[in-house]
């Protein structure tokens, strides 16, 4: 499984990106939409995961460009909100998005990666 | 009277609503990085049980961001302190510099967000009788209204100075920004609070700064 990480908080995303990797999944990651969109184009990803407010674009905004490029990309929705009645909503708006709250426990992470990858399980 | 009180007070729950919200944001993503590099930690001793050997320099890196992460942690949790007990102050001797300066720490990750840096102009500190709550309430209503209208590097920043018995704040903007429009709205949107702080508002003529004239000592 191929992931592209993507937060403004470095600290974050190379930390998770190492976790990851300790577990056999190829994860990358960047911390601005223009770095991501680079990376988008040079090469394949199974799965984005990305926050949803950056500074510059937010994420909601960062799927679209990324699915304009990679259609059969898959997202995951990263937020420090602790409003998940907002995120849902939000959620629902744009379809077939799933989203983790932060902070996120790496089990569900990988849980929620497999589930999107294989295809199973619900929304949200 | 009573209904500029209950006007105060309703403009003054939305921005302890926005502040707060703003706060448990950046406190979820201190705790966030802390749970990464804590998870790290024991994904690291897990493999040294299986036999990969542990680097102590790297155990203290990670040991020294938590940290640095737990003192951030308190510090957003000491602003959110500082700030909730400014809503609830009656009339106080405050100084404009450390309202200014809770102003900025309480918004600047809003204002990262939008592309815009904020700054305290050198000044000497004034020392004003007011309601801190209420100031910084009209000052994020001006901020607010500088993030909408603010251009690509937007640099805000705050000063102040004594002007016969009145204090005058200034927000001064670059890239200049259409400050007669933020002046109007922010008249508009904050009325309630200028006419409760008895407060003048006018875009300055050099056309980049907003100033907000008050006096010293708040008038009941």
């Amino acid at each position: 499984m191929r992931v592209l990480l993507v937060d403004d908080e470095e600290e974050l995303v190379a930390t998770l990106a190492e976790r990851l990797d300790m577990r056999d999944i190829d994860a990358a990651w960047a911390t601005d939409y223009r770095t991501a969109l680079a990376m988008i184009k040079e090469r394949e990803f199974d799965i984005a995961l990305l926050d949803v407010r950056m500074p510059e674009m937010n994420g909601l905004e960062l799927k679209r460009l990324i699915e304009a490029q990679r259609p059969d990309m898959k997202f995951i929705f990263l937020t420090g909100h602790g409003s998940e009645e907002d995120f849902k909503a939000c959620s629902a708006e744009s379809g077939k998005e799933y989203y983790l709250i932060k902070p996120v426990q790496i089990e569900v992470l990988i849980a929620k990666l497999n589930e999107i990858c294989q295809g199973q399980g619900e929304r949200g | 009277m009573s209904s500029y009180h209950g006007k105060v007070d309703s403009l003054g729950l939305s921005f302890f609503g926005s502040m707060t919200a703003s706060i448990s944001h950046e406190l979820k993503n201190a705790l966030a990085i802390i749970n990464e590099n804590a998870g790290l930690l024991g994904d690291l001793v897990v493999l040294s049980e299986k036999g990969r050997p542990l680097d102590p320099e790297r155990m203290k890196t990670i040991s020294e961001n938590i940290r640095r992460r737990v003192q951030s942690a308190d510090d957003i949790v000491r602003r959110l302190n500082r700030f909730a007990h400014s809503a609830n102050q009656p009339v106080v001797s405050a100084g404009i510099r450390d309202i200014f300066a809770c102003m900025v720490a309480l918004s600047e990750r809003l204002a990262t967000m939008k592309g815009v840096s904020l700054a305290l102009a050198p000044f000497d500190e004034i020392e004003v009788q007011t309601l801190p709550f209420v100031i910084e309430n009209l000052l994020w209503i001006c901020l607010k209204n500088i993030f909408l209208l603010a251009g690509a590097e937007q640099r805000v920043v705050l000063g102040a100075c004594r002007e016969a018995g009145d204090i005058v704040v200034t927000l001064h903007c670059t890239p200049e920004i259409p400050v007669e429009q933020l002046a109007s709205t922010v008249a508009a949107e904050g009325q309630p609070l200028i006419f409760f702080l008895r407060m003048q508002i006018q875009a300055d003529p050099d056309g980049s700064s907003l100033r907000l004239r008050m006096p010293i000592k708040f008038i009941e």
